[in-house]
């Protein structure tokens, strides 16, 4: 069962609290502490009188708990099915190579009970050893926090070097592939990690940039929206993943703004584009301007 | 009911989400079909699980909630919360804890009585120790059983009770990655629950987590497939607001990494042929009996595949199979348009006509499902030909309506 208090978060919390009080008394202000760092915005107001008053018989009122052992609960069927799935994921050998812990179990799904039908064809090589070693490496720098030294093939097929610090790596299901975000000498880099014909730690002296320049650039862009052939939905479920605020302005009509990082401009434009004459940009100008410009130059295709 | 952060069942949870999550523009007096109370008390529980995604708007119509989030700043998918949130028993939780205490390592093996005199010391040092009887500890050590995280084993006539192995995967970098880019990653947030706070190493790009509200349901359809099991449905019709039943054979869920839905592909006895249920419109699932046909019917649907561009198994037009291709031209320093058509074509063929020109050509089932695809190449496209003359009238009418739209319809530029 996928909705089970087992894993709700009211019984994580009590967990935490009394891994604590099996080694010593809780003090009031360090239970309601345990309780805001793990529960939700209201459960210190649940949590904490059903612990004191005893409705829960799991701490007594000095603070101290019958329990002897810190809480612990082996894995649910559930989780050892999804875990067994996840094992067979040609992805899990960029993190381990041990696969087999649960021999005995049934996978949740296997891959071909499902597909990820309009991902790109040119994903990243997860098979692949070289592919493998360069995340693995990767992840550990960016775990212990060390600058690396980089060969990686551009887009015109030239191997360029470069020293960054990595940060982050960043995934997208869409085009499955990985790429790293890193701070350079001064600026921002981001290198698709399939591109990396090689990576090693980078011993002498490096300063990157501040973290602050790896945050994304984010800007807005508004338009107006006409429900027709299930528009509304398809635009709103489209562009669900970013931050966004709709307004009804009319029976058929809705203002969308939607915030994008300025790095994904034109993929913004072809997205906004594929919805054809159910949206119209009113702002920034700017924007607008640049799917007239596309417009235009289809018009002189002669359609 | 007097109200609780925490809800019996999910169902009606996950319709509110849906609406602040994915629309977010309607007003406290737009939510008819629920009560005043309904409303207030499921957007009081969203505010507690997801107050820092949740806005408002005030408007003229009245206060508009909705959940705003970017997946890309977040590590980890906010809506999971909702996922634990399961309300309990003062006794459940109670025994929860000092059974596990009490059944500390897996070879610790007790009889219900032993365990029941155990469970009597443990409550003794409270004020007012709660009593519990027999038969509820055995329902629940016979539902964590079921859960798989105790083993029940009967020697001779007396049932034995000790805690499953532990099972030590720890791996917290392929959870988290794992959590957000795999089905059901619900799952995988209950694992990430049990470790240790750490460092988050991972972030997600055009990551959809809607379908995060459908867990359950997908789970379900996952324990069917399996099983090659038959199920009964209850799916929503949102427009008429009506529910209806319908017994089908699961065969795969289909994911768009492109628009964050899930679909099941199933095939119903009614109609005789394999079709698509987007998964948030399913409301219940029911497992029946196991299907002899599955193997067979799998099999259809993978010689199907090559006509799918979607999900889509049919056509507006009538035509069994629909016939569509388009031409594009590009620049010398744009050679990437070429590559793009290999990438993110699903099905059909690529033509490189010349070294500023590609065609792509595909029959498919339902041409419509490409022209939201097409049309990501304006500014481009030289030619183009649907066998579905009506859905080729709409492309150019729609074309000719961005024109107008951008104030561009009168000569070859403004």
């Amino acid at each position: 069962m996928i909705f089970s208090e087992l894993y709700s978060a009211y019984y994580n919390t009590v967990a935490s609290v009394l891994k604590t009080a099996v080694r010593r008394p809780l003090k009031k202000n360090e239970l309601r502490e345990v309780i805001e760092q793990h529960a939700f915005g209201e459960s210190v107001l649940n949590i904490e009188p059903a612990l004191s008053e005893e409705r829960w018989q799991l701490i007594r009122s000095d603070g101290s708990t019958p329990l002897k052992h810190p809480p612990s609960m082996p894995m649910t069927t559930l989780e050892k099915r999804w875990l067994k799935a996840i094992f067979a994921d040609p992805r899990i050998r960029l993190f381990t190579d041990e696969t087999d812990l649960l021999p005995d179990v049934e996978p949740l799904f296997k891959a071909s009970d499902y597909s990820v039908f309009d991902k790109y064809l040119d994903g990243d090589p997860y098979e692949d050893e070289a592919y493998i070693k360069t995340f693995r490496r990767i992840l550990d720098a960016i775990e212990k926090r060390y600058p690396l030294s980089i060969d990686a093939t551009n887009r015109r097929g030239n191997i360029v070097h470069m020293v960054m610090m990595p940060e982050y790596l960043e995934y997208s299901e869409k085009d499955d592939k990985f790429r790293l975000i890193g701070s350079g000498w001064r600026h921002k880099r981001t290198l698709n990690l399939a591109r990396i014909a090689h990576c090693q730690p980078y011993t002498k002296p490096f300063e990157a940039n501040p973290g602050k320049a790896i945050q994304p650039r984010m800007c807005k862009v508004e338009f107006e929206l006409i429900d027709r052939r299930k528009a509304l939905e398809r635009v709103l479920l489209h562009f669900a993943h970013f931050e966004k605020q709709a307004e009804k302005i009319d029976a058929d009509r809705y203002r969308v703004t939607v915030s994008y990082d300025k790095d994904d401009e034109t993929e913004m434009v072809i997205r906004i584009l594929s919805f054809g004459p159910m949206i119209k940009v009113t702002s920034p100008q700017e924007f607008a301007a640049q799917i007239k410009e596309r417009l235009l130059s289809q018009k002189s295709c002669g359609h | 009911m007097a109200y609780s952060e925490l809800i019996k069942s999910f169902g009606r949870i996950r319709d509110y989400m849906r609406e602040f999550y994915v629309y977010g523009f309607k007003s406290r007096d737009e939510y008819t079909k629920k009560s005043a109370r309904s409303y207030d008390d499921e957007r009081r529980r969203l505010q507690s699980w997801l107050g820092d995604y949740m806005q408002f708007k005030q408007t003229p119509e009245g206060k508009n909630v909705f959940l705003s989030i970017d997946s890309r700043l977040s590590h980890h998918n906010p809506l999971y919360a909702a996922w634990k949130t399961k309300s309990f028993t003062d006794g459940d939780i109670t025994l929860h804890f000092i059974l596990f205490d009490i059944l500390y390592a897996p070879e610790i093996i007790l009889t219900l009585n032993e365990i029941m005199d155990s469970l009597d010391r443990y409550l003794t040092s409270f004020r007012e120790p709660r009593m519990f009887d027999s038969s509820t500890v055995r329902k629940k050590l016979g539902e964590y059983a079921a859960e798989g995280i105790v083993v029940a084993e009967k020697h001779g006539k007396t049932m034995y009770y000790r805690r499953a192995d532990t099972v030590a995967f720890t791996n917290a970098n392929a959870l988290d990655f794992f959590s957000e880019a795999f089905p059901c990653g619900v799952v995988g947030s209950y694992l990430l629950d049990k470790l240790d706070a750490h460092d988050e190493h991972f972030a997600f790009k055009h990551h959809y987590i809607t379908g995060a509200m459908d867990s359950e349901i997908v789970c379900l359809l996952f324990e069917a497939i399996s099983g090659k099991r038959s199920i009964t449905m209850e799916t929503i019709n949102r427009h008429k607001d009506k529910i209806s039943e319908k017994h089908v054979i699961p065969l795969r869920i289909m994911i768009s990494a492109g628009s964050g839905r899930q679909y099941l592909m199933a095939y119903a006895p009614r109609f005789d042929r394999i079709i698509s249920f987007r998964t948030d419109n399913i409301v219940s699932v029911k497992l029946n009996e196991v299907s002899e046909r599955f193997d067979e019917l799998r099999e259809n649907l993978d010689g199907m595949l090559p006509y799918m561009w979607g999900v889509s198994t049919t056509s507006t037009s009538g035509e069994l199979i629909e016939h569509v291709e388009f031409t594009i031209q590009y620049a010398d320093d744009e050679t990437y348009i070429h590559q793009r058509l290999e990438r993110e074509k699903r099905c059909g063929t690529v033509e490189k006509i010349d070294a500023h020109t590609s065609r792509f050509t595909a029959d498919v089932y339902d041409a419509s499902e490409l022209v939201p695809w097409i049309r990501t190449f304006i500014c481009r496209i030289t030619e183009y030909h649907f066998s579905n003359k009506m859905l080729e009238n709409q492309f150019r009418e729609d074309l000719e309506e961005m024109y107008r739209l951008y104030g561009i319809d009168g000569g070859d530029s403004e």
